[in-house]
């Protein structure tokens, strides 16, 4: 429970917010890299504000408000052109540095193009998305989280969610709605749909633990027929501040992400690599393949007959923002509690002029992040169920994906796996 | 925007604002932020500080002192 002004502060995203200016300090994925391809600008919300999105002939990327400084038209209806983004409506020209360098119905020797700067912020790709940093300068570095960057099979999820980012983070940090909401729930659903739902999700939490750690909180777990020795445990998996979480086992690897769009849409995205950890041989990949995962039937009810599903159903009924003024939490909300601490902590950080968690400055490969492998202790059988269980059941991909998995089986089971974990 | 107030427990939400802790136990500043949960029948408020880094749970318990760990 908290009061009023302490749930308006939290869920706030807009600039000049306590939190909105903790969210600018980090990169968004903003597009698939594969429509900047099919078509070289995109109109984008990212934290309450429109950009126009673009990619140059030669490849490069570049991030402006949507508003041209001259009349306001969208820049997202824009001419691409090698030296930056032409306004459709009088053709002034602005750089990825965000300069206005040619303003055609005006002198050449004035220096108003200078009075102009669009205030560009940064766009890069990376692992089939094209991300974006709109923050103050200089940026800090795009992070490579190792499910961008890691060999494997891949392919995104994504629906945008009429709720705020903040309830969907509070469940990261929430191992026992695991047991009820993937476990008893599923079980009711599949008795009435005639499935039979995983039976390592219905695993009752012996013991649940938080510790933060420098790219946000990992989050422990003791299940039933389990101990600390066991991954779950003694590895766990983090909450990534401030929108993420990675997940996997059993040979999937999975970041999910939670764009804040605006202060009540959430951008939910299922970053999914497959790599069995032996046997695996790699399939190439042109474009990363991308699919909407469905959040509501013709009738208008949530669709909770998969893992995600049941996951959004609890996030968007919470309401647009939760009510956090009449909410009950209990001793097994704790993780909640803390994720909440760290939220304020980093608002003081930026407050006071440094970086909040989790940015990076420096120059690096790939960032490894903990994350057991052997989930819920149930083995490869892990990666069946988040085929059949899952959001993946939706993806174009699932033919090829499930072949991989039970390929890589074969293999070490015949002895031949060539495969090894990385 | 915000979903509307549940008026079922309007009475726990002016309990909030009333009880929850205004000053950290380490240095007096105003709590950066405090959230209330429940263990069985005691209210707990857990907090952090922004001016010191204080960090713990604060638990009224009335005039009653109890000696035993309760069941859990």
């Amino acid at each position: 429970m908290l009061t009023a002004e302490q749930n308006d502060e939290l869920t706030q995203v807009d600039a000049g917010t306590p939190m909105g200016e903790v969210l600018r300090r980090y990169w968004y994925p903003v597009a698939f890299t594969r429509e900047l391809a099919e078509f070289p600008v995109k109109r984008v919300e990212l934290l309450g504000e429109f950009f126009a999105l673009w990619r140059s002939p030669s490849g490069r990327y570049g991030i402006v408000p949507e508003a041209c400084p001259h009349r306001k038209a969208s820049l997202a209806y824009g001419v691409v052109e090698s030296d930056g983004l032409r306004c459709p409506y009088h053709g002034w020209v602005f750089d990825e540095a965000g300069a206005c360098v040619e303003q055609p119905a005006e002198r050449d020797d004035t220096r108003f193009g200078a009075r102009v700067s669009a205030q560009a912020g940064v766009a890069e790709e990376m692992g089939g998305l094209v991300w974006a940093y709109v923050g103050p300068g200089p940026a800090p570095r795009l992070p490579r989280f190792d499910t961008y960057v890691m060999e494997g099979f891949r392919d995104i999820g994504w629906a945008d969610l009429p709720c705020n980012y903040v309830q969907i983070m509070e469940n990261a940090v929430d191992p026992h709605h695991v047991e009820w909401l993937h476990g008893r729930y599923f079980q009711f659903i599949g008795r009435h749909e005639g499935f039979t739902s995983p039976a390592s999700f219905a695993k009752k939490h012996q013991k649940v633990g938080f510790t933060p750690f420098e790219w946000g909180i990992i989050k422990r777990r003791v299940l039933e027929g389990a101990s600390e020795d066991n991954d779950d445990w003694k590895v766990g998996h983090p909450l990534v501040f401030p929108y993420n979480m990675r997940v996997g086992g059993g040979g999937v690897h999975q970041m999910q992400i939670r764009v804040p769009i605006n202060r009540t849409t959430t951008r939910f995205m299922l970053y999914t690599v497959h790599r069995p950890d032996e046997g695996y041989e790699h399939v190439e990949q042109p474009v990363v393949p991308d699919y909407n995962i469905p959040v509501v039937d013709e009738k208008g009810r949530h669709v909770v007959n998969y893992v995600e599903g049941q996951d959004i159903m609890a996030w968007v009924t919470q309401g647009a923002i939760t009510d956090r003024t009449t909410e009950h939490l209990g001793r097994s909300d704790i993780g909640v509690a803390m994720l909440r601490k760290m939220f304020r902590e980093q608002m003081d950080r930026v407050a006071r002029g440094e970086d909040p968690l989790g940015t990076i400055r420096e120059e690096h490969e790939r960032i490894d992040l903990p994350c057991e492998k052997d989930k819920f202790h149930a083995g490869a059988q892990f990666a069946l169920d988040f085929c059949d269980m899952g959001s993946t059941r939706f993806s174009p991909m699932l033919d090829a994906i499930k072949k991989i998995h039970v390929s890589a089986a074969e293999r070490v089971a015949s002895g031949s796996a060539s495969g090894s974990g990385s | 925007m915000q979903a509307p107030p549940d008026r079922r427990f309007a009475a726990d939400a002016e309990a909030h604002r009333r009880d929850a802790p205004r000053h950290c136990p380490g240095c007096g500043a105003p709590p950066a932020i405090v959230t209330e949960f429940w263990e069985g029948t005691a209210r707990r408020f857990y907090c952090s500080c922004s001016g010191c880094g204080w960090t713990g749970e604060i638990t009224p318990t009335g005039d009653v002192a109890v000696g035993h760990e309760p069941e859990h």
